[in-house]
């Protein structure tokens, strides 16, 4: 549902320290919950002219992913809890009593 | 008789047999010559392979090539297999380690269950005053209340007020989460985030304001002396090695207010006390080309390797101009065995594996340096081997 915080197998959890480093690649990882949007980030803006976007495979290379395990981890995951959030109880009361004032 | 000596089974090992047995052939199918012979008395009488400290401490070599805090890699020489495994096993499941254990949940109104939360919130990583760290004492979780059982065991054992089982400043650090979501607005955050949402805006970071809870998130709760060992000032404050791991996804209205309680703990216990990401060690491939490759031959031997193992140079003894095909690097050679498929290089080389080279990887999670848990799962097993010769002398004295 939401990007794990470890991975499964070898429970890296993607550290990365500073814009520096990841223009270096030099990422010291082993958390994934934290490269995650650094993921989407990388793989979803344009590099060039033409909007190519950078290959996942890259990308990847650029967070410090060198293990299948870890790599699995950003590859296979869907993020559904963006599709849940949809569905906010809350935010229906707070609708329905902001406009209970109006 | 020189000649009488060399058919004598019982003589010592020749330099080159030497050599040979320290070597795990590895051949097309199979991996022969797996288990180590230099044990006293394998060999006969006449090769000594009695354990010998002067002798160990020669052949003993420790060999880094690169040690970041995040991730060391050395080559550890000279030791049987059982050692270098029981430093990899102690590493993995036995150094001790501070994480979040018990987790007070007063409101949650996200989407992300409570126990769901709680585990989340166990697994990550923490760092902090490194002294500090060393000072916290363990703390002993009692059993369930409802399990009977396990109850009376305990009591029968600790007592029912054992010290160890309060939580106190030496044994328990206290972090708290308390973070609500709610629509950005002109007066606070200097956009309306209705508005924008109005007008198509559909990036929850601009429309909402604390959408997502990051380990940054946590708070500190200095208790007692911790105020000492973990002084924000000095930066030895208990905080997430990775301020930016996403913890929850909150929308407007929902709510997260926690309570962490974090334990001292080791990773055979959970993996999420486990100081290292990976620990791992590879032995040394050894290349042994026992006729030259030259030529067109050599470049197809070259490509059989990763690159860099094999190298092409101009052949000492042969007057052509074709290139011969040396072992450059042996380390970067991943065992692939594909030179042995091709018929033109299978009696030309000889692949096998250095039995004593013990190439480590060691990648903490960032409480510890790398090179730092490595010593402490050398002092860790110097104390197990100490308490395991004091229970045999007791044994031995009949207490």
């Amino acid at each position: 549902m939401i990007i794990p915080i470890r991975c499964f197998s070898c429970g890296k959890a993607s550290a990365y320290t500073s814009a520096l480093t990841l223009r270096l690649s030099n990422y010291c990882a082993q958390v994934i919950a934290d490269l995650y949007e650094k993921y989407v980030e990388l793989i979803g803006t344009p590099i060039d002219e033409d909007g190519n976007t950078m290959p996942d495979g890259e990308a990847m290379d650029q967070l410090g992913l060198n293990r299948y395990c870890c790599r699995r981890m950003m590859l296979t995951h869907v993020d559904l809890i963006e599709k849940l959030l949809r569905y906010n109880p809350a935010e229906r009361d707070i609708v329905k009593t902001s406009g209970g004032n109006r | 008789m020189p000649a009488h000596e060399q058919s004598n089974p019982w003589a010592p090992l020749t330099p080159s047999q030497l050599e040979q047995r320290k070597i795990v052939s590895v051949n097309p199918e199979t991996v022969s010559h797996t288990a180590a012979t230099d044990i006293p008395g394998h060999w006969g009488p006449a090769q000594d392979d009695s354990w010998n400290l002067s002798r160990f401490r020669d052949s003993l070599k420790v060999d880094f090539h690169h040690n970041k805090p995040h991730d060391a890699a050395f080559s550890l020489v000279g030791v049987d297999a059982s050692i270098a495994n029981a430093f990899r096993r102690i590493l993995l499941a036995e150094i001790p380690t501070l994480a979040i254990e018990d987790v007070f949940v007063f409101d949650n109104t996200s989407i992300i269950q409570d126990e769901v939360l709680a585990h989340r919130l166990g697994l990550i990583p923490l760092t902090g005053g490194q002294e500090g760290l060393k000072w916290l004492k363990w703390f002993r979780k009692p059993p369930p209340k409802d399990d009977f059982a396990a109850q009376a065991a305990w009591e029968a054992e600790e007592g029912e007020d054992s010290a160890a089982s309060v939580p106190s400043d030496y044994n328990t650090i206290v972090l708290t989460l308390n973070v609500t979501c709610r629509w950005a607005t002109k007066a606070e955050d200097g956009r309306d985030g209705k508005a924008l949402a109005k007008d198509g805006e559909s990036d929850p970071n601009v429309r909402y304001v604390n959408s997502n809870v990051y380990a940054k998130d946590l708070v500190f709760e200095p208790q007692g002396q911790q105020e000492k060992y973990f002084n924000e000032e000095e930066g030895n404050q208990i905080r997430p090695v990775n301020p930016d791991i996403l913890i929850a996804k909150l929308r407007p209205g929902q709510r997260i207010h926690v309570r962490c309680h974090c334990i001292k703990g080791i990773g055979a216990d959970h993996a999420k006390f486990s100081p290292v990401a990976t620990a791992s060690y590879r032995l040394l491939p050894q290349i042994n080309i026992t006729q030259p490759i030259l030529g067109a031959d050599a470049k197809k031997f070259a490509r059989c390797f990763p690159k860099g193992v094999i190298g092409l140079e101009p052949s000492p003894d042969n007057d052509s101009d074709e290139l011969q095909a040396v072992v450059k690097d042996p380390m970067k050679d991943t065992v692939s065995r594909e030179c042995l498929r091709h018929a033109e290089f299978k009696d030309k080389v000889k692949l096998g594996r250095v039995r004593d080279h013990f190439i480590f990887s060691v990648e903490s999670t960032g409480q510890f340096g790398s090179s730092e848990l490595m010593l402490d799962s050398v002092r860790l097993l110097r104390a197990k081997a100490e308490r395991f010769n004091r229970h045999l002398t007791e044994l031995e004295e009949g207490r």
